[in-house]
């Protein structure tokens, strides 16, 4: 029974996706969308939300990701889930070279480290590596890409599906991270530090196991990106870009399991929303984001939790307050 | 090894510390013996928590040697030292505010495996009732206590603690010396006190810091209940 009420919470919220996916047929990729966002975002959350460190470079790992799986479509083979493994391996690769150095380095270091770093990334897919990336007209491969036993991905509504059983994998995990040793100790360094090597823990592991499960989010989301679309250009890993998945962040409830999926809604939905009638949807954004942070500093999920709880309803899909 | 060896469990020698270049701790050389209560005193800067601080290796030291239980850890990470069964409370009374009286003590479990709080909560039997209230509700003195339950569990065999009764209220400050009489009997305690009347009480050797270095050591319990380390400071 208690494992039925810690695992509900993710389960309801796929539910209410698929229920949307069939009242709202002509939104599907609008939902797909949702999906792979929320999965890039709760990657950012573990950084931002659970560890108190800010990254200004995101896109760099999404771009990873997105590259790795591209990579192998347009030039080596045809199978869509390797390409999703290999985009997992280049984001756990990533981790491993970049993460002894980076988490070293605190507050504005961090953020502008991985600032310079997407810039790098930008760069290099650009420039250097030309030849294989094909620059600004992109990787395209969609054409190359064959069909899974039981998938075919080159299909929106399969891919539909595909991505649901990744949310709902990622969900699951997220929610047992949240409840777990490690969540604990992610929210413990960003408290306070010290207190945390008071009690024996290595808080450099820690903050690199953080890192590292920030980077295969960020670079699964990157590969479900390639794989729906097809196709990946350069603008993936534009650094301007960094200050949405802030942003989406903010708006969920950072720190929260389901504030990144409900952040993702908000901060899609505004852009979804606004652009229909002019232009610059960054502008909506913006000024909702600075009411989030006066007003609902707790984010959406936040806002939602607390309104529910004083109305007697429980909001916390399992989680003990 | 004579018996006083034997009894030793640190052993710190000729420790210099600096802050980049100022050098803030010079040749610092103390001993604690097991079951003591060892008190550090000395004013504001005389460098006393810069001495524990370096001890549980929050700090690097420059030079000299920290042994404990006959090992060498000077260049070990806090966290290698806590480990080890040293642990140190610092003097800031700061607990996880966001999380309850029990997952505060959990997260110390989880560290050193130590499930079993029985023994502990006996030493603190106002936190039993304090379980589900978030760390930042708690009262300076309750803070405090729930440092020194989490400090305790794993069976540590050395706890530094920094200005233990600093702030708090005189009935408190009793509560508090009541607790360290009690928890003398399970490990081995060195405090830095400024409460003088508190560290007569308690101590069985007194060292007294000025301007970075020890001045005094005093291990005659009559001496100690005099104040006699009173002129050094």
């Amino acid at each position: 029974m208690n494992l039925l009420k810690r695992i509900s919470g993710p389960f309801i919220l796929v539910f209410l996706i698929i229920v949307a996916r069939y009242l709202f047929p002509n939104k599907m990729t609008f939902i797909v969308e949702i999906i792979t966002f929320s999965i890039y975002i709760m990657g950012n959350d573990i950084l931002y939300g659970y560890m108190g460190m800010v990254s200004f470079g995101q896109p760099f790992y999404l771009g990873v990701g997105a590259y790795a799986a591209a990579l192998y479509l347009a030039h080596i083979g045809h199978d869509p889930l390797i390409a999703v493994g290999l985009a997992l391996i280049a984001g756990v690769l990533v981790a491993i070279i970049l993460g002894p150095a980076y988490i070293r380095l605190r507050g504005d270091y961090f953020a502008l480290i991985n600032a310079a770093t997407c810039a790098i990334g930008l760069f290099l897919v650009e420039k250097p590596l030309l030849k294989i990336t094909r620059g600004d007209d992109g990787l395209w491969f969609r054409s190359r890409m064959a069909s899974e036993l039981f998938f075919d991905l080159r299909q929106p509504a399969q891919f539909f599906w595909f991505a649901v059983i990744i949310l709902t994998i990622v969900l699951l995990l997220y929610r047992w991270l949240d409840r777990s040793v490690l969540g604990a100790s992610f929210r413990g360094i960003k408290v306070n530090e010290g207190k945390m090597k008071f009690l024996g823990y290595n808080t450099f592991m820690i903050r690199w196991i953080g890192y590292t499960l920030s980077c295969i989010l960020a670079a699964l989301a990157g590969s479900m990106y390639a794989i729906n679309f097809g196709f990946v250009n350069p603008s993936i890993t534009e650094p301007a870009r960094a200050a949405e998945v802030l942003v989406a962040t903010l708006l969920g409830g950072a720190g929260t399991v389901y504030g990144a999926f409900f952040g993702t809604v908000a901060f899609l939905g505004i852009k979804d929303l606004v652009s229909a009638f002019f232009t610059r949807w960054e502008f909506a954004v913006g000024i909702i984001t600075i009411l989030v942070c006066f007003f609902f500093s707790k984010g959406v999920w936040g806002f939602l939790s607390e309104l529910f709880k004083k109305k007697g309803k429980d909001l916390s899909m399992g989680r003990p307050s | 090894m004579d018996k006083k060896e034997n009894q030793k469990i640190l052993s710190v020698k000729d420790l210099s510390v600096s802050y980049h270049k100022l050098r803030v701790l010079f040749d610092a050389s103390i001993e604690v013996d097991t079951g003591e209560v060892v008190v550090v005193v000395g004013r504001n800067g005389a460098g006393k928590t810069t001495l524990f601080r370096t001890i549980s290796g929050f700090l690097k030291k420059d030079g000299g040697s920290i042994l404990f239980k006959g090992e060498d850890i000077g260049g070990l990470w806090a966290y290698e030292v806590a480990l080890r069964g040293l642990k140190y409370i610092q003097q800031d009374k700061h607990v996880f505010a966001d999380l309850t009286v029990k997952e505060n003590l959990e997260l110390s479990s989880y560290a050193t495996k130590d499930y079993k709080w029985d023994g502990v909560l006996d030493h603190f039997p106002q936190l039993k009732t304090l379980m589900d209230r978030k760390g930042g509700n708690l009262s300076g003195g309750e803070k405090q206590m729930l440092l020194v339950a989490m400090a305790l569990l794993g069976k540590p065999t050395l706890v530094l603690m920094d200005e233990p009764t600093e702030g708090l209220a005189p009935h408190v400050i009793n509560e508090m010396k009541d607790s360290i009489k009690r928890i003398r009997s399970e490990t081995t305690l060195m405090i830095i006190e400024q409460n003088l009347p508190l560290t007569a009480e308690v101590a069985d050797r007194v060292y007294a810091m000025k301007e970075g270095k020890i001045v005094a050591e005093i291990r005659d319990k009559e001496e100690i209940r005099e104040l006699k380390f009173e002129k050094f400071l």
